[in-house]
């Protein structure tokens, strides 16, 4: 599907020359510092820095024309004030320029007539130079496999998730969060205004590219909503989609209008053409997010029948009948334990202490040792009753337990147990006093590919999610 | 008020969602008493009576619809009695005369409405009638075109769902013909782009079958 997206959007996310105008040795432009980051992106294909100024930056000589340059460039970053947009398209298509991106802002965002007028005249000229256009209004690409790195050049590994961004602040967030969470990006890009391409025709690529397996977007309009909506009809069959559509209120919406340009249509509207799309909505950054790191994960839906294992060491009471409230609540189900498990359960802990149902309270095998608790997670994860399997570990009771040794093993133990077996393990670890070790053990479970939630709500959302795409697939 | 010329009077919608092969009860105007009367035993009694007029926007609280009516003695009477106290509301409306049709037995009552979205075009709405549309707000939403199981899902999203499926010895709305209805809706002003705004409100839902009771198209 969209297969000949692929080899049309070669030179944006792969170009083999990139153009960055509005470079200059002495200040710091963004224009410079687009340029300054491609290199230490270690960016594989040629740099041409150009700028009126003059000077060099490092050994890249800056040139006062884009016509000047020796070479073919595929891919053009504009960062140079507006008045001059339709001059430097001029230049571009002199060298056969594939696609530009302006970073420069100013447009239809500012709600003027001249705006708008002088966009019309930028997609024109475009057109004519068989040009594309991202932007304007954007920070345009980002592609670890090509070492392009965000604006502030940030750049995070290289993995299989795909994001679409009208707003730069979203694409950046994506990304930090993205490098903190283990969410690794095959490609993503922020397009601004879009007045050529825009989030369908990314949309589109990324469903035809391979090393795109799910695709996050933060929308906040459209220009063309028949087009967008039948471009994720079709992207959903093949990939999951999960979109965050920005301007739901009337504040945001005004504030989506200054922002991108984009006209508002009832939050009811959209949820409906997501919804009927095949797309997952979800609501907020904290949602995009989590959604993406659980399809990076699994891919697919496994079931809601989730295994709720606490009290890992102790305090797993309360925090058992909350997690299972927190779990039915937000669309997973809990089911009992199968007879066989409790009387095994009972036998290994003792009856007295724990609550052998579902959420399972295993504090017991604090007085039995640490194998004790392995044995007890192993008779539950084998329970057919689970579809998933859902731990909460609460950093600061197992550490005054366990010692730092002891909350290591446990925690390879949990990354064990999810590569011998079929069934997903997702680790809740919530914030609490011993931040610096919680993060540490958060990090080494991510980087072993256990998805870890900071919340039960967050993790039983995202696994509901996670169904959700699997439910519409076999539906259709 | 709406610009008269492109609102459609309910004889006229009908017609159009007739022949699209939208089930509705077929509403005939008569110029004159006589008329009505005629057509009053065509379509056989009780018939129902509402003024034809695009300048009058609320034909019940202007005294413009009667209902029930069962012989040819209440026609003639109605007429006189609508003709005037709509004169009365409306001393400007220009009126073609009064619409006959048949009067449908009681169902559950649904509405299902198109509108259009400034970004995704044209957008079914549906919900059950009367007060849990206007109060509550339990409507669902798609965009044309509707698919079949588009259709079924936004029947099944509404809170108001299970009143569909029987409730109190009510009996309960073929939810088929009720998906099949929004599913030619779709197709009808798919097909029609100058139709800027179309109303079926209300559609008497039945065990085996959904009828637009009235029915309102504003075009472009």
């Amino acid at each position: 599907m969209f297969e000949e997206k692929l080899k049309e959007f070669e030179p944006i996310f792969y170009p083999k020359s990139i153009a960055v105008v509005g470079a200059s040795a002495t200040s710091i432009k963004a224009g410079s510092l687009w340029v300054e980051n491609l290199r230490s992106a270690g960016f594989p294909g040629l740099i041409y820095p150009v700028g009126s100024s003059g000077g060099r930056i490092g050994d890249l000589k800056i040139l006062p024309s884009l016509r000047l340059i020796p070479g073919e460039v595929d891919y053009v970053i504009v960062a140079v004030p507006r008045q001059s947009a339709l001059e430097l398209l001029d230049d571009c298509a002199a060298k056969n320029v594939k696609a530009v991106h302006f970073f420069t802002a100013g447009f239809s965002e500012t709600d003027t007539q001249q705006g708008r007028k002088l966009e019309e005249q930028m997609l024109d000229k475009a057109r004519q130079g068989n040009m594309r256009i991202i932007g304007p209004n954007c920070i345009g690409v980002y592609c670890p496999e090509h070492r392009i790195p965000l604006l502030m050049g940030i750049l995070g590994e290289n993995g299989s998730v795909g994001f679409v961004s009208q707003s730069g602040g979203i694409a950046t967030k994506l990304v930090t969060i993205g490098i903190a969470r283990h969410i690794n990006y095959s490609k993503g890009v922020s397009f601004g205004n879009g007045i050529d391409l825009d989030a369908s025709d990314f949309l589109q690529y990324m469903a035809a590219d391979p090393k795109t397996k799910v695709i996050g977007a933060y929308l906040e309009g459209t220009r063309d909503g028949t087009r967008l909506f039948k471009t994720m009809r079709k992207v959903a069959e093949v990939k999951p989609l999960v979109v965050w559509k920005g301007g739901r209120t009337e504040a945001g919406a005004q504030a989506a209008l200054s922002h991108t340009g984009s006209l508002a249509s009832s939050a009811a509207v959209w949820s409906a053409a997501l919804k009927q799309a095949g797309a997952i909505e979800v609501h907020s950054l904290e949602e995009l997010t989590d959604t993406l790191l659980i399809f990076q994960q699994f891919g697919h839906g496994q079931g809601i029948r989730a295994a709720i294992i606490g009290g890992l060491a102790d305090g797993g009471g309360g925090n058992s009948v909350a997690a299972g409230d927190a779990c039915i609540e937000n669309g997973l189900q809990v089911p009992p334990l199968s007879f066989e498990t409790k009387r095994k359960l009972s036998e290994l802990l003792g009856e007295v202490g724990g609550i052998l149902c579902n959420p399972i309270d295993v504090s017991q095998a604090q007085f039995r040792g640490l194998a004790t608790l392995f044995q007890a997670i192993d008779l539950i994860v084998k329970d057919t009753i689970g579809d998933v399997v859902l731990i909460q570990e609460d950093t600061e009771i197992l550490l005054p337990i366990y010692s730092q040794k002891g909350l290591e093993e446990i925690n390879e133990f949990f990354i064990e147990l999810a590569g011998r077996q079929n069934k997903p393990v997702i680790v809740v670890l919530p914030p609490g006093s011993v931040e610096a070790n919680r993060l540490r053990i958060e990090q080494r479970l991510l980087e072993a590919s256990i998805p870890v939630f900071g919340s039960m709500e967050r993790a039983a959302r995202a696994i509901c999610r996670l169904n959700q795409y699997s439910c519409w697939q076999e539906a259709k | 008020m709406v610009m008269s010329q492109n609102l459609l009077t309910e004889v006229e919608s009908k017609e159009l969602l007739k022949k699209a092969g939208i089930p509705v009860v077929e509403a005939k105007l008569a110029r004159s008493k006589k008329e009505a009367v005629s057509l009053s035993r065509e379509m056989g009694f009780p018939v129902v009576l509402k003024i034809s007029s695009t300048d009058v926007v609320h034909k019940s609280d202007s005294g413009g619809v009667k209902l029930g009516l069962a012989n040819a003695a209440q026609v003639g009477k109605s007429y006189s009695q609508i003709i005037s106290s709509v004169k009365q509301a409306y001393p400007e409306a220009r009126i073609d005369g009064v619409s006959v049709q048949t009067m449908a037995p009681p169902g559950v009552e649904v509405i299902v409405g198109m509108s259009k979205d400034a970004q995704f075009g044209p957008v079914l709405m549906f919900g059950l009638g009367g007060i849990l549309v206007e109060v509550l707000k339990d409507v669902s939403f798609r965009i044309v075109p509707v698919t079949e199981r588009d259709a079924r899902e936004m029947i099944k999203e509404i809170k108001g769902y299970p009143v569909l499926q029987g409730y109190r010895g009510q009996k309960p709305a073929s939810i088929p013909a009720l998906e099949q209805l929004i599913v030619k809706v779709s197709q009808f002003v798919e097909k029609n782009p100058q139709i800027k705004e179309l109303d079926l409100n209300p559609i008497f839902a039945y065990p085996d079958k959904a009828v637009a009771v009235d029915a309102r198209i504003i075009l472009e």
